[in-house]
């Protein structure tokens, strides 16, 4: 008896379970057909147990055989309405291929068998009576009876037919219903290739083993009584039947819950779940409340029902925090997932906040929309602050770039928006617009502005989502939401891009001036006849400055001074080839000539043309006094004599690396005791006082002379001190490198 | 350096004013420079009397650009060089490179 009830029950509690998915599903968004389809088929699934449930509840006893005669009973098959629209079901979900139906009109055939089982059920009875009052007729003599016998025989096939069909109708249909089931499974297996989105993809993947444990069940109903040894009572068999479309119900179910099937909102996810756990707890506590009642009225007598009181307020008391717990419980299971709105609004915050490569930003964004809210594609149009212009960027090929025009009408309609927005709402702005065909041809559906302050960052562009889902007001809220943290974190990558390039460039000048400092030789040479000093001030910024002192031979010693155009990176490693390159072919013993219209080919050839080196080069003789040069378009030396008079070194040729196959001519002057050799770079005659006035090398030349006294190294301290007088902002915009020589008093030239 | 341009007799004539530096400038004059040698225009003349001042990469802009047209068969000549740009030219040698007049008339004319 107890067993009975509860079966009953459990029945009743799925039916209606059912119904109430049902009306949810399809009040949720009405007008898309597929949650239409699902809710009726949900309606009548639930319609089944519910029929069932009313049938054990009439005393089976006494009046079942009585009942199942019954109209109401025979209205129970109207449930069996599940199978042709989860046949109808299974060809718009997951990708509604009815558009592709010739004959679209043709698919309420499905529904035909069923009709027709409903009416035998209702009208069996009728038929049977209406077909023997006829085959009375026939058994009268004359015309009347001659008239309807064709009618009788063919009344009396349509009686044998339909008491056929009447008494193995369960079979018949049930059979018809499992080659419904077998036709759904079949079509939804293979809608499964038109599908990319991963959710949407789990979706059908719960959604088939939802049928097919359904099927399963269905086929040990039906087919039970030949596979096993046994005949299944007809109870059985509608109990089998039953649990088969609870069990494919309660996939359904969990689809719709854990993956968002149907896009049902989290708020009616939620109703789900409180609904349920609150029925359930209630229906413990009062059970409780009713056995605590019977046992203690045995132990307190009188007093039990002041204890029950007691016991109902303590239960009450912790009803809402059990509940609470539960619900908890179950939101993390199933509400929290990785698709629930604020989840995604976390995970996306956590994950752009450390993310600072503006192709990786995109392509999260474009993942975060397309896995949460199930766009099936997402276009980027974004603003590029290198070249000042908008362009739209493919989303599966991100190097194929479309620039949109700056005075494009509908770029200008979507720089006034300020919230995501339907691209049909701007239809005023579609004239002439480049930006509207290519949106149309991509078939965009929603453009999601970005903007920082009043500055149109670009926009993101949405299809509609994948199973023809329409766009909730949660999903807008939500792509509201997003795009105002997509801003953030496109402003993050784009300060984050400017301060690599900021250190990058930091680092380049480190890098630029280390070289040249590696280049500049520790000390000047220890001559016998001569003193040699060197300075180098390194400017703010790394300029193309450097000296070098060469030992050609044991007599020899080779003095090199050379400003590379330019400053920085590229300077630095002009200067670095040319000092390199002087060397070898100053050992390889070629005359200075020789050595510069080498350097001067290599570096042409291995140089763009904008960039050159000025360049002295000389060779000292320290035995014969005789200092033999070539300058390529380097600022002239100056020869002060011990007497006064003053020489310039001009003679060689065109700066290096200009030009090709260029000649240079050397040239050579005999120093004499005291004399002073001045070598320096523009950055000291080019020194500039606040009115932008030039130190001048006319004036280097003058200081010269007059201080040609003066020791090698005091000269160069007094020259600077001078010049920092006359620029007080000196260290200059560019480098400064001197090199001083001086003959030493007495010194005689070695004739050989 | 602001560039402008006109075409005097056939001979384009560019007129740069104010400094010759390096960074944008070079690309610049780089970039017209192309435009009239696709338009195969290859005789260009530049008048440098509005230039008051030049450092060693503005100078590097001038070979460039010397460079280039050479390379295409066309030719680069200086008009109205300053006192100062001379010394410089002279200081470099370039003087026995650049082909430079007192005018741009002279200029032009050098062309025929």
């Amino acid at each position: 008896m107890t067993l009975e009830l509860l079966k009953t029950l459990l029945f009743f509690l799925t039916g209606a379970f059912l119904v109430f998915l049902a009306i949810t599903i399809t009040r949720d968004n009405f007008a898309n057909r597929l949650n239409r389809v699902t809710g009726a088929m949900l309606l009548f699934a639930g319609l089944g147990p519910i029929f069932v449930a009313l049938g054990e509840m009439i005393d089976p006893a006494t009046t079942r055989a009585a009942f199942e005669e019954t109209t109401i009973f025979a209205l129970h098959y109207i449930w069996e309405f599940f199978f042709p629209l989860l046949l109808l079901f299974s060809w718009i979900f997951p990708v509604d291929r009815l558009r592709d139906f010739r004959r679209p009109r043709l698919r309420y055939i499905i529904f035909v068998p069923y009709i027709m089982h409903l009416f035998i059920a209702l009208f069996f009875d009728n038929i049977i009576e209406y077909l023997g009052d006829l085959r009375i007729d026939t058994g009268q003599e004359g015309f009347s009876s001659l008239v309807m016998q064709p009618f009788a025989k063919v009344m009396s096939w349509l009686h044998l037919l339909v008491s056929f069909v009447r008494s193995y109708d369960v079979n018949i249909f049930g059979a018809v219903s499992i080659v419904y089931v077998l036709a759904a499974s079949y079509f939804l297996e293979s809608g499964k290739k038109y599908v990319a989105n991963p959710r949407l993809l789990t979706q059908t993947r719960v959604v088939l083993w939802a049928m097919r444990a359904g099927l399963g069940l269905l086929l040990i109903a039906h087919l039970g009584s030949t596979v096993l040894p046994y005949d299944l009572p007809e109870t059985a068999k509608s109990v089998l039947m039953v649990l088969a479309v609870a069990a494919g119900a309660g996939i359904l179910i969990f689809a719709t819950i854990r993956y968002q099937f149907l896009d049902v909102r989290l708020i009616f996810r939620q109703s789900f779940i409180y609904s349920i756990t609150s029925a359930i707890l209630v229906g413990i506590y009062i059970l409780l409340v009713i056995k605590s009642k019977q046992l203690l009225e045995p132990v307190f007598g009188e007093q039990a029902q002041l204890v029950s009181y007691a016991f109902i307020i303590l239960v009450l008391l912790f009803f809402q925090p059990i509940n609470n717990w539960i619900d908890e419980f179950i939101r993390s299971l199933f509400i929290r997932t990785r698709t629930d709105h604020r989840n995604v609004l976390e995970r996306f915050s956590r994950q752009v906040i450390s993310l600072f490569d503006p192709a990786r930003l995109r392509s999260i964004i474009e993942e975060t929309l397309k896995t949460t809210l199930l766009v099936e594609k997402v276009y980027f149009v974004l603003y590029d602050d290198k070249v000042k212009e908008y362009a739209l960027l493919v989303s599966e090929d991100n190097l194929r770039r479309v620039v949109i025009v700056r005075d494009d009408l509908m770029l200008r309609g979507i720089n006034l928006l300020d919230t995501p927005t339907y691209f049909y709402s701007l239809a005023d702005y579609r004239d002439g617009s480049n930006l509207a065909k290519l949106l149309d041809e991509r078939a965009v559906k929603l453009i999601l502005p970005m903007k920082d302050a009043d500055h149109l960052l670009g926009f993101v562009a949405l299809t509609d989502k994948a199973a023809g889902y329409t766009y909730s007001s949660e999903d807008l809220n939500l792509l509201g939401v997003l795009s105002n943290q997509m801003v953030t974190a496109l402003i993050n990558a784009r300060l984050y891009v400017e301060s690599l390039e900021r250190i990058r460039l930091q680092e380049e000048v480190t890098m630029a001036r280390q070289i040249q400092l590696d280049l500049l030789p520790s000390k000047p040479p220890e001559l016998p006849c001569a003193r040699i000093s060197a300075h180098s001030t390194p400017s703010r910024t790394v300029g193309g400055d450097f000296f070098d002192f060469v030992e050609v031979d044991d007599s020899r010693v080779g003095i090199v001074i050379a400003d590379a155009s330019g400053k920085g990176m590229p300077a630095a490693l002009m200067i670095a080839q040319t000092q390199a390159m002087l060397r070898s072919e100053v050992c390889n013993g070629n005359p200075i000539d020789v050595v510069l219209r080498n350097i001067n080919q290599h570096i042409v050839e291995s140089s763009s043309a904008e960039k050159y080196v000025t360049l002295f080069y000389g060779e000292f003789d320290i035995k014969s006094g005789r200092f033999r040069y070539a300058n390529a378009g380097h600022n002239y030396p100056i020869l002060a004599r011990a007497n006064g008079e003053l020489e310039l070194l001009t003679a060689g040729g065109p700066v290096i690396g200009a030009l090709p196959r260029m000649l240079y001519e050397s040239d050579a002057v005999q120093l004499e005791t005291d004399d002073v050799l001045f070598f320096f770079t523009d950055g000291l005659s080019e020194a500039m006082d606040k009115d932008e006035v030039e130190y001048t090398e006319e004036r280097v030349r003058k200081y010269v002379v007059e201080h040609r006294a003066s020791d090698p190294q005091a000269l160069i301290d007094s020259i600077l001190k001078d010049v920092r007088e006359f620029d007080p902002t000196y260290p200059p915009r560019d480098d400064t490198t001197i090199i001083a020589l001086k003959i030493n008093n007495g010194f005689t030239p070695y004739e050989g | 350096m602001r560039l402008s341009d006109r075409e005097q007799d056939g001979i384009i004539v560019l007129e740069p004013k104010g400094k010759i530096m390096g960074g944008p400038d070079a690309s610049l004059l780089h970039d017209k420079l192309y435009e009239f040698i696709e338009q195969d225009k290859k005789k260009v003349v530049i008048d440098l009397s509005q230039v008051d001042w030049m450092n060693s990469t503005g100078l590097g802009i001038l070979i460039s650009g010397y460079t280039t047209l050479r390379n295409t068969n066309g030719e680069l000549k200086l008009a109205s060089v300053t006192d100062k740009i001379q010394s410089l030219l002279t200081i470099t040698k370039l003087v026995t490179v650049f082909e430079a007049y007192d005018t741009v008339d002279e200029a032009v004319e050098s062309f025929k």
